[in-house]
């Protein structure tokens, strides 16, 4: 299958793990990715604070870009990007007078043709399930992972039209078809607050520490991520809520893709693994993958 | 404080609903949306008090209190609400509307941090991390704060030290303008 890619400023910066472990697991695959031409942001929470309309353009530039050269289908791994870019399909199909507003502004003008996903819409599909079995070289077994979903990859579900809205699956499915434990927890979908991250971040550590607290009650020696937001804040942030909070939590934070490629036998320097900042030696040690 | 209900004056109930296609007035409050909040504990109007506020169009209130800024837009409150709301729609609307007013704002680093990113994008096509928190961490005087995560985060090749430009900067630099001039029609 082939796809246009939208990576999002975070995975062409300080998420690049999450760039180079999604496109080694795609290789796998046989999905092929096709970074859409010339892509701007999407606008996130900035542009809808600010301008309706504008948080409706940003995503329809790339989405023109993406249908103007012929594709479809379009995959989005930042959770902030796919709601955006969702959101903005949605809207140019429903609502007239902002459609003709935002053709308005733009020379090329969108039909709203191409679908969006999350890199994990495409994965649970049946026939790649399939393959993710069968690429399985090294069982992750003896990993407890709690798989953190966050907040908009399901929400609001007339948007996100995927997955259960309060206690998704998909990620879930995935782990265990990867040979490790997946753990039944309530803070699956709580926001872990990266849109105040560089404003108030006492709320970050906060929220953050509560999922933390969560996932390790649980019995979680890990924590599967799906967003380049999510993984910041819960890896780099994770030596402050310790020290604030009085605690130890030591959990490693890895994108369900590093997991998916270690399990298919990439290594660490494909994975980007030297990228996280808690390290996850300690837990792939124990499962024998390192 | 008098509270004054007229059927033909354009109430902040009205005008949110036009700008944002929700109706406020629906709201019987359940508190569903404040029960699920992740950050009502920092605000000082709660969500379902935001709803009342905006039925009463007691709008000075709503921006002095600085909830419009401590929502995290995580979109849990528009997905239970069982009268079906979209209450970040509405938030987003105060937010907007926010700007053409002068007010007392007890979080001004949020608006300014949405600003700054715009400005950014605007320049850059994308998003440039680096320099959104060190020209914000300047502008809300700390200039070394996370200064603990930065440097981790260096040492691993996770801060990209100058900024790139995307190709679509330009188009994007032109639709900017071009959607300014049809707001201001409007």
């Amino acid at each position: 299958m082939r796809y246009a890619y939208f990576p999002g400023c975070s995975l062409s910066a300080s998420a690049s793990d999450y760039d180079l472990s999604l496109r080694a697991v795609c290789r796998a695959l046989d999905i092929e990715l096709v970074e859409v031409r010339d892509w701007v942001c999407c606008g996130a929470s900035s542009a809808h604070a600010t301008s309706h309309l504008l948080s409706i353009a940003m995503p329809v530039l790339s989405l023109g870009h993406a249908e103007a050269d012929g594709f479809d289908q379009l995959i989005a791994p930042c959770l902030a990007c796919q709601a955006r870019l969702k959101i903005a399909n949605r809207e140019m199909r429903e609502d007239q007078d902002v459609r003709e507003k935002i053709h308005g502004a733009f020379d090329y003008k969108y039909r709203g043709t191409v679908r969006v996903h999350h890199p994990l819409e495409v994965m649970v599909e049946e026939g790649v399930m399939d393959k993710i079995r069968s690429r399985v070289r090294h069982k992750l077994s003896g990993l407890r992972v709690a798989c953190y979903y966050g907040c908009v990859l399901t929400r609001p579900p007339e948007v996100a039209q995927f997955d259960i809205c309060e206690n998704p699956q998909s990620m879930d499915t995935i782990m265990r078809s990867l040979g490790a434990e997946s753990l039944d927890w309530s803070y699956k979908t709580e926001c872990c607050g990266v849109s105040m991250t560089l404003t108030r971040s006492d709320i970050v550590l906060k929220l953050s520490n509560d999922i933390f607290r969560a996932a390790k009650e649980a019995g979680a020696n890990t924590i599967a991520v799906c967003c380049p937001l999510c993984q910041a804040n819960l890896d780099t942030r994770q030596a402050q809520i310790e020290k604030k909070y009085q605690v130890v939590h030591g959990i490693p934070i890895l994108y369900f893709t590093q997991l998916m490629g270690l399990a298919f036998g990439a290594s660490s320097e494909e994975l980007g693994l030297k990228k996280l900042v808690i390290s996850p030696r300690g837990v792939l040690e124990m499962c024998g993958l390192m | 404080m008098r509270v004054e209900l007229t059927q033909d004056r354009d109430t902040l109930a009205k005008r949110l609903q036009r700008i944002t296609g929700e109706n406020p007035m629906l709201c019987y409050q359940c508190k569903k949306c404040t029960l699920g909040c992740p950050s009502a504990y920092a605000m000082k109007m709660k969500p379902h008090e935001v709803m009342r506020a905006i039925q009463l169009g007691l709008e000075d209130q709503l921006y002095w209190s600085g909830t419009i800024w401590i929502c995290l837009s995580c979109e849990t409150c528009n997905t239970r609400c069982p009268q079906d709301i979209n209450i970040l729609k509405l938030i987003d609307g105060l937010r907007t509307s926010s700007f053409k007013t002068k007010y007392d704002n007890p979080v001004p680093e949020l608006p300014m941090m949405h600003q700054l990113f715009l400005k950014l994008v605007r320049r850059f096509g994308r998003i440039y991390e680096l320099g959104l928190v060190l020209i914000l961490n300047l502008k809300m005087l700390t200039p070394l704060k996370d200064i603990d995560m930065g440097l981790p985060m260096f040492l691993r090749g996770r801060l990209k030290i100058f900024p790139h430009t995307s190709g679509g900067a330009r188009e994007l630099r032109e639709v900017m303008s071009r959607l300014e001039a049809i707001e201001e029609e409007t």
